[in-house]
């Protein structure tokens, strides 16, 4: 008994070992490696008549031969009642197992966000190994249609898309971004509104692609390249979209917001229109609701320098935006604004999160006005234009 | 070979804080939403002084078994040793089963079978198997790994977080009282302390020094929270995995991958020893009881892993039933055997006086 | 005296591989026998202990008629010295038979009169002739032994750009003074143990007196003492007796080739440990963190010192751990890889046959394989050898499709990372093994418990009172001033705690 409790370690290393050679040379927990796996790049949902229909846009390893280069896709359509039904579907259909967990996009059709959202972003949400940072956006028609689509500047659609949400293209104020998480604090907090980036898309003339063509099989795949725009906003109450803005009405919300350091916009020089480069932007929507009644402002603060515009070699030089042109952005960008404002107040979109604020600022104040806050009107809305020099 | 004072201000001040960061901070804003911060801080308020109540008793520098036998005889010791090493195989179960969702989840992209996860118990027995002072000196590297783990994750996270959603404070009224109530399983430090009584090189201010380091791994626990909820707000509740959640909004993440899981896996070296710890504590109160004869060391760690380990393949999907009987039914068994009873103890008699 | 016997074996039994161990007679029947000065019958019974044919005897008279016979090992005695300083003397030597006579007319430095026979014995198999004379009541043995050595010269396995370049050699008592020469102080004790029934293998054990510690070098000489071996061909055999866990796929003695390295080691208050026969010098206690310090450390700037440091460190975890971690992601978390490196990997590994984890298994295998015969093969062959290894046995198992171009390029990395702390491939190159097993087998989360049973494992060995990851656990703050970290010069006055020396301070 002694000499085998003496030489039990060593047994138990041996059983150790075995186990964990035969484990390794079987290699299966029922997991699935990346060879089984279809790296799925984007999804796109639409709403059909029985239920939803996923189109997944999988990445496809293009062999040792590096000559080729960059990332090739197939773009693969399940229908289900539910977004789980439909992925699995994918699973049956390629014998891949789909994994969400380089999902950078998720793109809603048309159809898809005329109800809450939330009933089928919560596969999304809830999903331990789908990453909530993945970006969020609505589609003119069918998202299905839109991930096939062969874009004319990046391998595959999803990839050209994402480059349109990036830091740099939020910092010019045309598009605003949004990611699944930021989507759902919206949703879920007292604000119940949020908003995300509408795309269209627009045909590539003369594009000479065809190398990089992705495998579509998807609808909409007809061969043209295509190129893709995300300049308007989609608003969004309780999961709905309510409203879009224009391209205009979204960079005055980006000056709200502040985020704006390198977009621009027209004003007028007299007759002549010239572009402005925004250098540097703060933006602020002010609640004021120690008043009887409640009192919002909105103010944007925006260094500007001239851009295209016919001008004389010592004003080129000094490169001074004349007084009369200030007068003119600060006009247009009120009026930019105030566009925005009514979309909103109409909508019932609290875009600016000012129920959020109020509440967290004083619940009690909170109680008194909520219903209140998405349909205030501005009482100041300043444009402070400045020169750059 | 005992554990000396540093090493026990580390256990308390980078180790224990480590077990709080995975489900703990979902769990709290579950019940006291924005107001997480104030039922950890009651928690942990409670914790640094039953924490200081059984390092007085650890001043004295003799084993719990002994102090017992001195004060109630020898058959009572080893009754209360024997109770009180089920509380700590009790109090055992839910960080294992918090670490097998912890490694399901973030160390697998589909879910492994059970399987996988068996070979924690072995590691486990492993630990238990050896003397518990020889702790002391894994938790003087792990107190390192630790600190590092987690100053990564916050430096990551912490620009991601938009602090004032932690506003109004107290808004949650009742929800901090059910914050308090529904994570008592968390918090049960102070009893983890007691087995080691008599291994520890205590000294006069031991006690109040080790207090001060708690309330310091507290202060982290607490920001951690707030960058947590400043990160996910309403959607908190939702994100069970905090540690492996919070920094992957870093902007450096999509262009190297999930580098924050260098990280992660820092603070899952870490939380691996934790989640052994109340086993370990389990078989040291037993061999204080029962004595340390032939291979009843090796035994007793082997028969309770396997214990654990076979009610953790019961329960397997059953974890929000398990967590409402733990932390619903049967909270009390925390706050009586973590903060009750070290604070009891401190009447206990001297062997020698 | 003691009376050996064995069992006889049963009669008529036939053994075809050789007598079985236990009806051997015992292999050294102790004699008792002394000098007589009988001339003939000394030299007689001192051959029948030494009845090899290489030990010769040499017989002439003196001056003065009296007879001497000079007893000798033919391999290992130095003749041309016999002659000129014993023989030669003795030519014009009278005829008195008085040993200390004797002893004072030969010319040698070294000479011991010794009365019993088999210590004689002993003296001529060490290479120390002995001489008998007629009337002759003791032998008088002549230290005249031919010392075989190679030149002291580099030592391969320890190669520097700054600092002195003398490497061990193979003989002990050229060891001995590559380290006396750098202690001029009587504090310097060299004492000697034989260790090795049949070998008699010397073994010096080097350290200085108060600063060294006692119950350290005592444990030492105890436990070589304790060995009962009959052959010790090279230090590397001492460490296994040495080291409180035999058994432990840790190293847990300190090696080094270099005397200026185990001089600063014994400086430091550890014991040495000098084998005849070995280039490998013996150090203890012995520290993880010894590895990672190189002896150029000391002769670079502090910085310098610093960076190099943590750079065998970094490269020893990418050499253990990066292999794993390739596999585990690949196998069971994708998310490790950004999503162009997954589709760049997923790429060049869709066409291979085997699993992801049995390819990398068969490229470390063929890594370790190369890496095997092209040290053992001569230098001519190696050359080529490298050539098939790399060219055909890379290139050719790519463009075949057998293996994938990432899990060479890991496994090469590895290879390289692993030497950049050479003095503990023999751990590491298993625990990469292991590592990678595991991976294979469980993922990410076996790499974590296996580095925690590897943590725990460590921060629990000592040896002679020392833990293995001092000044890390337990943690000495001094001490990390010269641990991955170097400090200046000027900042380390004291020796390092976690050696317990009694003599603390270095630097005044």
């Amino acid at each position: 008994m002694r000499n085998f409790f003496r030489s039990l370690p060593m047994k138990l290393y041996i059983l150790i070992a075995a186990v964990l050679a035969f484990s390794f040379f079987s290699n299966d927990f029922g997991l699935v490696d990346i060879q089984k796996t279809a790296v799925i790049l984007a999804a796109g949902i639409d709403r059909t008549e029985n239920g939803f229909s996923l189109t997944a846009q999988i990445a496809v390893p293009k062999g040792s031969d590096r000559t080729a280069g960059g990332t090739s896709s197939v773009e693969i359509e399940a229908e289900g009642e539910t977004v789980s039904d439909c992925v699995s579907l994918i699973f049956s259909k390629t014998g891949w197992v789909p994994k969400l967990v380089f999902c950078d996009l998720i793109v809603l059709g048309e159809d898809a966000v005329k109800e809450d959202v939330i009933a089928y972003l919560n596969y999304f949400l809830r999903n331990d190994y789908m990453p909530d940072s993945c970006m969020l956006a609505v589609c003119e028609g069918k998202a299905g249609e839109l991930i096939s689509t062969v874009s004319a500047i990046d391998d595959a659609s999803s990839l050209a898309i994402s480059k349109l949400f990036s830091d740099a293209a939020k910092k010019s104020g045309k598009v605003m971004p949004c990611t699944l998480k930021d989507f759902a604090i919206g949703y879920y907090g007292v604000s119940e509104s949020g908003y995300l980036p509408f795309i269209r898309t627009e045909r590539q003339k003369g594009g000479q692609n065809d190398s990089l063509q992705s495998a579509g099989a998807g609808t909409g795949t007809d061969g043209e390249q295509k190129i893709y725009i995300a300049e308007e906003t989609a608003l969004f109450s309780k999961g709905k979209m309510v409203g879009l803005l224009d391209r205009n009405e979204t960079l005055a919300v980006s000056l709200l917001k502040g985020n704006v350091f390198s977009g621009t916009f027209n004003a007028m020089d007299g007759d002549k229109p010239v572009t402005l480069s925004v250098v540097n932007n703060r933006g602020k929507v002010s609640l004021d609701s120690r008043a009887p009644s409640v009192k919002l402002s909105l103010s944007v603060v925006v260094r500007l320098c001239c851009r295209g515009v016919t001008a004389a070699i010592d004003d080129i030089a000094s490169d001074r935006v004349t007084d009369d042109i200030l007068k003119s952005c600060k006009e247009t960008l009120s009026g930019y604004v105030g566009s925005m404002w009514e979309k909103l107040k109409g909508s019932g979109c609290d875009l600016f999160f000012l129920r959020r604020a109020l509440y967290r600022s004083s619940p009690k104040r909170y109680g008194m006005w909520k219903d209140d806050v998405p349909f205030l009107s501005p009482v100041t809305v300043e444009a402070n234009v400045r020169s750059m020099k | 070979m005992t554990v000396s004072r540093r090493q026990l201000y580390f256990f308390l001040a980078c180790v224990a804080p480590a077990g709080k960061l995975i489900l703990l901070p979902a769990r709290l804003a579950e019940s006291a939403k924005n107001d997480l911060l104030l039922p950890a801080a009651i928690h942990l308020a409670l914790q640094a002084a039953a924490v200081f109540c059984a390092l007085l008793l650890c001043e004295r520098g003799e084993t719990l078994h002994d102090m017992l036998a001195a004060t109630f005889g020898r058959v009572a010791a080893k009754i209360f040793l024997t109770v009180f090493s089920v509380f700590l195989a009790y109090a055992a179960f839910l960080p294992l089963l918090e670490e097998k969702l912890f490694v399901q989840s973030v160390y697998y992209d589909t879910l492994p079978s059970i399987t996988s996860f068996a070979p924690f118990f072995l590691f486990a027995a492993y630990l238990a198997a050896k003397p518990i002072r020889a702790l002391g000196r894994v938790w003087d590297i792990l107190g390192i790994v630790a600190a590092i783990g987690y100053a990564g994750i916050l430096i990551l996270s912490a620009g991601s977080a938009d602090y004032a959603a932690l506003a109004p404070a107290g808004g949650s009224g009742m929800g901090i009282l059910l914050g308090v109530l529904r994570t008592w399983g968390w918090f049960f430090d102070a009893a983890l302390l007691l087995p080691l009584a008599g291994h520890i090189e205590a000294k006069k201010g031991t006690a109040w020094r080790g207090a001060l380091f708690y309330l310091v791994g507290s202060a982290a626990v607490l920001l951690f929270l707030a960058v947590f909820y400043g990160i996910f707000q309403e959607t908190a509740t939702n994100q069970l995995f905090a540690i492996a959640a919070t920094s992957k909004y870093f902007s450096g993440v999509s262009m190297l991958g999930r580098v924050d899981y260098a990280f992660v896996f820092l603070l899952g070296l870490v939380v691996l020893f934790l989640s052994a710890l109340p086993v370990q504590g389990c078989v040291e109160c037993l061999l204080q009881a029962y004595g340390r004869e032939h291979h009843l060391p090796a035994f007793l760690s082997v028969g309770i892993s396997a214990v654990l380990l076979a009610l953790v393949l019961v329960c397997d999907f059953r974890f929000g039933d398990v967590m409402s009987v733990i932390s619903g039914t049967l909270f009390w068994i925390f706050p009586l055997f973590s903060v009750l009873v070290p604070a009891l103890c401190l009447a206990l008699r001297r062997s020698h006086a | 005296m003691t009376v050996f016997s064995a069992p006889a074996p049963r009669a008529g039994a036939v053994f075809p591989f050789g007598v079985p161990h236990k009806f051997r007679p015992p292999p050294h029947t102790p004699c008792m026998k002394t000098v007589t000065g009988n001339l003939e019958k000394d030299v007689s019974a001192l051959k029948k202990l030494l009845p090899a044919e290489d030990i010769p005897t040499f017989s002439f008279l003196s001056g003065g008629g009296l007879p001497f016979t000079a007893v000798y090992a033919d391999a290992v005695t130095d003749k041309e010295l016999l002659g000129e300083q014993v023989i030669e003397p003795l030519l014009g030597y009278g005829n008195d038979p008085d040993p200390a006579h004797v002893a004072r007319r030969i010319s040698s430095p070294e000479a011991r009169l010794k009365r019993s026979l088999p210590e004689l014995a002993e003296e001529v198999l060490e290479g120390n002739p002995v001489l008998l004379w007629e009337g002759g009541k003791e032998g008088l043995a002549v230290g005249t032994k031919q010392v075989f050595s190679r030149a002291v010269a580099e030592p391969s396995t320890d190669v520097v750009i700054k600092g002195p370049r003398e490497g061990f050699v193979e003989d002990v008592k050229i060891n001995s003074s590559l380290v006396r020469r750098r202690f001029k102080t009587g504090e310097l004790r060299i004492d000697t143990v034989t260790v090795g029934r049949r070998s008699k293998t010397v073994v010096c054990v080097c350290y200085l007196e108060g600063t060294s510690v006692q119950s350290t070098v005592d444990g030492i000489k105890e436990k070589l003492g304790r060995i009962d071996i009959d052959y010790v061909p090279d230090s590397s055999y001492l460490t296994h007796f040495l080291a409180e866990r035999p058994h432990s796929l840790v190293k847990q003695i300190g090696t080094t080739e270099k005397p200026d390295i185990f001089c600063a080691k014994i400086a430091e208050g550890r014991v040495g440990l000098l084998v005849d026969g070995s280039p490998i010098a013996l150090t203890a206690p012995y520290l993880l963190i010894e590895d990672f310090q190189s002896s150029e450390d000391y002769f670079v700037p502090a910085y310098r010192a610093t960076f190099t440091r943590l750079l065998r460190l970094f490269a020893l975890l990418v050499a253990i751990y990066f292999p794993a971690f390739y596999i585990s992601a690949q196998l069971f978390k994708l998310q490790l890889f950004p999503v162009k490196l997954l589709l760049t990997i997923a790429g060049s590994i869709r066409d291979i046959p085997f699993s992801p984890s049995i390819e990398m298994l068969l490229v470390l295998l063929v890594l370790e394989v190369l890496n095997e015969a092209s040290i053992r093969m001569p230098k001519y062959v190696g050359m080529a050898l490298s050539v098939v290894g790399a060219l055909v046995l890379g290139e050719t198992a790519v463009s075949a499709g057998f293996v994938s171009t990432p899990a060479i390029i890991i496994i090469a990395f590895s290879g390289i990372g692993l030497y950049a702390v050479p003095n503990l491939i023999e751990v590491t190159s298993v625990l990469r093994l292991a590592m990678l097993l595991v991976a294979g087998s469980v993922g990410t989360f076996g790499i974590l418990l296996l580095s925690g049973f590897c943590l725990f494992y460590l921060v629990t060995c000592e040896n002679f009172g020392v833990p293995l990851v001092a000044p890390f656990s337990p943690l000495v703050g001094r001490d990390l001033r010269d641990s991955l970290v170097k400090f200046n010069l000027r900042s380390l006055p004291l020796r390092p705690r976690t050696l317990k020396s009694p003599n603390r301070r270095r630097l005044k």
